[in-house]
């Protein structure tokens, strides 16, 4: 009982750490002052925006990553879908080390876009002899898997498209789910399999994922862990947005989540397999890519893992396992002309912003952007007084100018330097130049990836009525 | 929070070099953002200009480019074409080479608006314009297309001001020979029924003016000059201009060489860029910034003879253009582009994207003063790139730093109106050597090395556009690139109150107002001058001050902005050239002073300066601030072949501070601080002696104040000014010393009746024409320059006489003041203009200074007389309000309670032409001095 409070007492000091040490560390004179030009250097250095050339479904996407972690364990991938009219991207969110985060950032897009394909046309392909980049063309990618692993990835990836071929089409939600399920459990057959301690370390090391496929109207939103999905929805009667959360975060503090974990273990562990919210006292989200420490058996984890660690490896109370799982919720959507954007992030973000502000501040900055962007004029023959009124209604704007053209950078600006008056720049200042080995208590890596739907398009195909076919079941 | 508890995180080996970074994926991205790869951009960036390299093109010209021409003009825009032309007419057509690196005439179709009218601040300008306008007339007499239609203009005035302007232009209007017509509200309605009358007060209407096809005028030019022998090469573009003895020898071409006398740079936004192709650099102050038009689509039932129409206040101005409607504006703050000086050469890489937002304000403005606009439809907002100079005029003339290097450019938005008069007077220049206009103020000289500053360029010519449709108010100030240019002791003057004007980039000190002095913090605020009205000034009580102090008590000033050159030889040398240069006697005994002019060849003041003779054989020349360029261009021109190595000149205007002690104890003040005797008899008026100040020596101290009170000018070198200046102004406190304006000293020389270069004397003007004549040495035994017409005009009578008119019943409180201008008539008909301007705060009257001629009944000019003068009744009139003037032709003596005869003996302006010189010191002061020399 005595054990059980200090631990409760020692939770309460670390969530409100941030709070008292930060205005601590703002008392310390040797924190360095970044200037204005060198906070917009860090939180513009990973931007990137994709405007798509041809008329699609998205009109364009902005992303972003803050690093707090050295290496940043977050990753992102997003991707043109080859073969159909689609887009799939995802968040990767890892922990103990970058790798399990990356990998699958890169492999789960191409199990996800072969699975979606129609079967028919991923059975020719298999003839062609595709490769694992067949399906997908990903668009802000400069890294790539080195030449030793690259094969054994690949290995896997031919054997999962293999069996996919030989099962019937199902729905998107099912293909989704299969194939997290599909890819982490090639992760550990890869650690097992091959002695490169390369595929163990990703194995060991895990990543929450929450992945966004979008084809026609029909979008769905696949979650593993605690990434969040907001949904960016203009109510046209009010001319208000409106947040539309798309997935259950998996963490201690969603209810059905904890108790489906101790519905799978013995009551003897109802004290254990959950406590201080994190999964046998130590993992925080409750369901995740790798970590096979909470997933091998006892009898793998002596063999594999402890000879090459040592008995820290196995988690206190480790019993009966697995205790995680890489299924993600998928939660499905048809988009309506007022969906005009969607944000995907990383817990870092929601750390600090909750979904409605996500939703307002990334709303403020469309109507505020237009300021930044030429003027498109109104089509047709506009009279004159249109344009004059237009451009009023842009002044007005004016005064809310972002500083950021990048709505997530915009987002990141926000999280860490807003205040009730605004922006202040010392606030940032003093989250970025943090030491190394503190910064991590007061923020996490965050990403952010803000997709913007084209209404236009989405209309047309509202009236065409084809939105409503998803791919053939 | 760490996702992860216990020590395994770290520990677990890391998935780092699972990646490598490919080089093909990073490129991807650059393209998918729809770049250029950002090493080629960078590499675009920093390229310097470059001209543009058409080899195949060359190849095909190598054959046709003459391997010599008398004149290569660089450019085929309207102004090149003109030039060409005009050159053509003066029978050079076969000895000219005009070479363009795109296409002759190339400008876009959609960015210029075509108004050929005369509506500019200046008689230069508006004769130039006019000269155009009729051109253009005449063309189209003859057939060429120019889509000339005379519509008229139509100006629109929406305040008091602004319809002061308008009455002043039509008072200026007599003189100047222009038709127009001031109208109420309703009036300007009749001309153009579109226009809403809301907030109009009137408007002024040009009858004459009218709106053709820059493009048609363009090939118009070209096709004439073609016509007249000129060789016209397209597709070549100048590499670089060679000069050999500081003259221009020979240009080097994309398609060859070219051996030629005359070089003129009429490279419109690339001019500043294309004087950096020769050594040394040709300084062409331009800076290119975006410009917008509006086209409407066509509009039923417009009028086809809807007037070229500018509503000033609104800054816009529109005009019916093959049924649709044209329109653009001057916006207060331009926008601008390229601000590394580097403008592309191809159009397609200039295009920009409209920017509506910086367009909106003039939108609206249109849409206001036209509300049937409202429902036209749009066809294309065009934005095309316009330059303009730091002062917002054109840039015409022969380069200081180039001797046959010609300059037509900044025409700023009105090629058309500008280039056929620009086309005349460059040929007049080249093949004569004068023309038939006073030039000056458009002249390149009036430019310094800070104004070509392409940062100073950036900042000042975001200001320039929006000057074009601001009222133009007496002594306009810019407010961008100041504190550029100061005299060591302005941080004093600032802290004393000073308002400041720029003259050349220099501050000085126009008054002195002890309200509002400092900033929030304590600390003396930066102030610029502003007189923002044509009545009586909000300057008027502080300069009224600060003129009694330099008339009762004492007066600190500062004149370093003045130009100053010292001129030094080994032999005599030095004498010989200043007696070939000035027309005055130079060589008087060492320690004097004198006035002189430097003439043209036709008598006219190139230059009007000071001259002391330091020794033997050296001597210093101060001269108008605006001379630091010109007269150095001018002396360098003008020195015989034989003294150019042997004589020194050299500016040293940046290394005096200048202070002038003005008034009835200036000498007691002097004296406190040095051991010299200052007593007239050992330091005369008009002597200049180096003395000891305060702790300081070699100051070089001048007997004269350029104002007409008594005083000196002290010229201390910079590092002794502040000292000099804390000790006269500590030693000033007993008798009240008081700091002096700009404004201030010139109230007192147009009391006084003294002229300044560059605002009473031009280069037109004869010192018998200006009552000098008694600084005209004839009889001294060297031909100067300007000697014959001078000696020429003497037989025959001046056709103009510089007067001083005093005005009466004019009320300075309620009536319009005179700014310099305004036209005199004699007995009811009109005779000539105003120069200088101001109040006479001893006579308590505005007075003026200006031309008086003399026309028969057939308008022909006669000589004037002093009787002719002085029989004649005066009005003067003011804004459309004629006032009774009496007239002077000579420097009156003003009552004071501090008599002095030497100040009284000295008239700078006198009536009797041959006058002997009053003063009676200057033999006694050569036995003095030669005394005291040996």
């Amino acid at each position: 009982m005595f054990k059980f409070v200090l631990n409760d007492a020692a939770t309460c000091v670390r969530n409100n750490v941030r709070d008292f040490s930060l205005n601590a560390l703002r008392l310390l004179p040797h924190l360095p002052q970044l200037s204005p030009y060198d906070v917009n250097l860090q939180l513009r250095e990973n931007e990137f925006v994709y405007n798509f050339p041809v008329d699609g479904i998205v009109r364009s996407y902005e992303t972003n990553q803050l690093g707090s972690n050295s290496p940043c364990e977050d990753s992102r991938t997003e991707a043109s879908l080859l073969h159909r009219n689609g887009f799939i991207c995802g968040i990767f969110d890892g922990h103990g080390g970058a790798a399990c985060g990356q990998v699958v950032s890169k492999r789960l897009l191409r199990y996800v876009s072969a699975a979606t394909l129609p079967r028919q046309v991923l059975k020719e392909h298999i003839k062609q002899n595709c490769n694992s980049q067949s399906f997908l063309k990903c668009h802000n990618d400069n890294v790539d898997f080195v030449n030793e692993i690259k094969p054994i990835y690949e290995h896997s990836f031919q054997k999962y498209i293999k069996q996919l071929s030989q099962t019937p089409q199902r729905d998107v939600g099912s293909e989704l789910v299969h194939a997290f399920l599909q890819l982490d459990e090639a992760l550990s057959h890869e650690a097992l399999a091959t002695i490169d301690v390369r595929t163990m370390g990703v194995a060991l090391s895990g990543a929450v994922a929450c992945l966004v496929h979008l084809e026609g109207l029909q979008l769905h939103v696949a979650s593993t862990g605690d990434c969040g999905a907001v949904l960016g929805v203009l109510d046209p009667q009010t001319s208000q947005w409106q947040p539309k959360k798309l997935n259950i975060e998996h963490n201690a503090d969603n209810m059905t989540e904890v108790k489906r974990i101790l519905d799978e273990h013995p009551k003897e562990e109802h004290d254990t397999a959950i406590r201080n919210g994190r999964l046998l006292s130590q993992l925080a989200p409750l369901r995740a890519f790798g970590d096979y420490r909470y997933k091998w058996s006892l009898d793998i984890m002596q063999k594999k893992v402890v000879p090459l660690i040592g008995e820290q490896a196995m988690a206190p109370n480790y019993y009966t396992p697995p205790y995680l799982t890489a299924r993600p919720d998928v939660q499905q959507h048809e988009l309506s002309v007022n969906d005009k954007f969607l944000v995907i992030a990383s817990d870092g973000l929601w750390d600090f912003l909750s979904p409605s502000e996500v939703v307002s501040l990334v709303g403020e900055h469309i109507n505020s952007k237009k300021i930044l962007e030429p003027m498109r004029l109104p089509e047709g023959n506009p009279t004159l007084q249109q344009i004059s009124d237009q451009l009023a209604e842009r002044k007005a704007g004016l005064t809310r100018k972002p500083i950021d053209q990048n709505a997530a950078t915009h987002l990141i600006r926000n999280a860490l330097g807003a205040t009730d008056y605004g922006i202040e720049h010392s606030k940032i200042s003093y989250y970025l130049s943090l030491p190394k080995d503190v910064v991590r208590l007061y923020r996490d890596d965050i990403t952010i990836t803000v997709i913007y739907f084209n209404t236009e398009h989405i209309a047309r195909l509202r009236d065409a009525g084809t939105g409503i076919s998803a791919p053939a079941a | 929070m760490y996702r992860v508890l216990g020590g395994l995180g770290r520990s677990i080996p890391s998935g780092g070099n699972l990646w490598t970074h490919s080089g093909v994926a990073t490129r991807t991205l650059s393209v998918a953002t729809g770049h250029t790869d950002p090493a080629d951009e960078q590499v675009l960036r920093k390229r310097k200009f470059q001209p543009q390299q058409a080899p195949d093109l060359s190849e095909q010209l190598a054959g046709q480019l003459p391997g010599r021409a008398r004149v290569v003009i660089c450019g085929g825009g309207i102004t090149g074409a003109s030039v060409a032309y005009h050159l053509g007419l003066h029978g050079w057509g076969g000895e000219t080479l005009l070479i363009e690196q795109d296409r002759v005439g190339g400008e876009l179709p959609w960015s210029a608006c075509g108004l050929a009218g005369r509506f500019e601040p200046s008689y230069t300008e508006l004769k130039l314009a006019e000269y155009s306008i009729d051109l253009i007339k005449q063309l189209t007499e003859r057939g060429l297309p120019t889509g000339w239609r005379q519509v008229g203009s139509l100006n629109l005035a929406r305040n008091f001001d602004r319809m002061t302007s308008f009455n002043r232009m039509k008072s200026q209007a007599v003189a100047w020979g222009m038709n127009c017509e001031i109208l109420s509200p309703e009036q300007c309605q009749q001309h153009c029924p579109l226009l809403s009358l809301d907030g109009i007060e009137g408007g002024l209407w040009i009858p004459e003016d009218g709106v053709c096809d820059p493009h048609l005028v363009c090939h118009a030019y070209v096709e004439e000059a073609r016509r007249l022998g000129v060789q016209i090469v397209e597709h070549c573009a100048i590499k670089k201009i060679h000069s050999e003895h500081g003259k221009v020898k020979r240009v080097e071409t994309t398609a060859g060489d070219v051996d030629c006398e005359y070089f003129v740079n009429c490279t419109g936004f690339w001019a500043r860029e294309v004087g950096t192709l020769s050594k040394p650099v040709v300084k062409v102050p331009l800076k290119a910034v975006e410009h917008h038009y509006l086209h409407t689509q066509a509009i039923d039932g417009l009028d086809p003879n809807t007037p070229f129409v500018r509503d000033f206040d609104g800054r816009i101005f529109f005009r019916e253009c093959e049924g649709h409607i044209l329109a653009g504006g001057f916006e207060r703050e331009a926008k601008m582009v390229y601000e590394d000086g580097v403008i592309p050469l191809s159009q397609t890489a200039r295009q920009f994207p409209p920017d509506w937002d910086h367009f909106h304000e003039l939108l609206d403005a249109l849409l206001v003063r036209v509300p049937s606009f409202r429902e036209a439809t749009l066809d294309r907002l065009t934005n095309s790139l316009q330059v303009f100079s730091p002062d917002c005029k054109w840039i015409l003339g022969e380069a200081p730093e180039i001797q046959n290097y010609y300059v037509a450019a900044g025409n700023k938005t009105m090629g058309v109106s500008a280039s056929g008069g620009i086309g005349r007077v460059l040929t007049d220049l080249i093949t004569k050597g004068s023309t038939y206009l006073d030039l000056h103020i458009l002249d390149i000289s009036r430019f310094l090395g800070l104004h070509n500053n392409r940062k100073f360029l950036r900042d000042r010519c975001k200001e320039a556009p929006g000057k074009h449709f601001e009222i133009n108010y007496p002594f306009e100030e810019f407010q961008t690139g100041r504190n550029l240019r100061m005299s060591p002791i302005y941080p004093q003057l600032k802290e004393a109150g000073a308002v400041f004007g720029q003259s050349m980039g220099y501050e000085r000190a126009n008054y002195f107002d002890q309200k509002d002095k400092k900033d929030e913090f304590g600390l003396p605020r930066f102030r610029i001058a502003q007189t923002r009205t044509f009545g009586k000034p909000p300057w008027f009580d502080h300069v009224a001050s600060e003129y009694r102090a330099c008339r009762e008590r004492v007066g600190i000033a500062d004149y370093s902005s003045f130009t100053k050159y010292d001129f030094w030889s080994k032999g005599t040398e030095v004498v010989d050239l200043l007696q070939y240069l000035c027309s005055n006697d130079v060589d008087v005994a060492v320690g004097s002073i004198i006035h002189t002019g430097m003439q043209n060849h036709n008598g006219g003041y190139e230059n009007d300066c000071s001259l002391a003779r330091l020794s033997e054989r050296h001597y210093m020349m101060i001269a108008p601030t605006i001379q630091q360029t010109r007269s150095m261009c001018w002396i360098r021109k003008n020195m015989p072949d034989h003294l150019r190595a042997k004589v020194n000149v050299a500016d040293v205007t940046s290394m005096y501070t200048a202070i002038c002690i003005l008034g009835p104890y200036s000498r007691i003040l002097l004296s406190e601080l040095t051991d010299t005797d200052l007593t007239p008899k050992n330091f005369p008026f008009f002597t200049y002696k180096e003395l000891d100040v305060g702790l300081a020596d070699g100051i070089r101290v001048l007997n004269i104040t350029h104002t007409g009170e008594l005083g000196y000018v002290l010229y201390i070198p910079n590092e002794y000014a502040l000292h000099v200046y804390s000790r006269l102004y500590q030693a000033g406190h007993k008798f009240n010393i008081q700091h002096a304006g700009y404004y201030a000293t010139r109230a007192l020389r147009i009391e006084k009746f003294y002229a300044f270069w560059g605002q009473d004397l031009d280069t037109f003007t004869t010192p018998l024409e200006c009552g000098r004549s008694w600084r005209v040495k004839f009889n001294k035994p060297i031909n100067f320059i300007g000697r014959d017409a001078l000696l020429k005009q003497r037989e025959e009578g001046v056709k103009r006489m510089y007067v001083q008119l005093l005005l009466n019943d004019h009320d300075h409180e309620v009536d319009m003041w005179c700014w310099g201008g305004e036209p005199i008539y004699r007995d009811g008909v009109y005779v000539g203009m105003t120069t200088t301007t101001g109040y006479g705060y001893t006579f308590e009257k505005q007075v003026c200074l200006g031309f008086v001629r003399n026309f028969d009944e057939q308008g022909q000019e006669l000589a004037v007389t002093n009787d002719y003068i002085l029989s004649g009744h005066y009005e003067v009139e003011v804004a459309g309000v004629r006032f009774e003037a009496k007239v002077n032709l000579h420097s009156p003596n003003l009552p004071t309670k501090f008599p002095d005869r030497e100040r009284e003996a000295y008239h700078a302006t006198r009536d009797k032409p041959d006058q002997a010189d009053l003063l009676s010191f200057s033999s006694h002061l050569t036995t003095v001095t030669r005394g005291g020399g040996h």
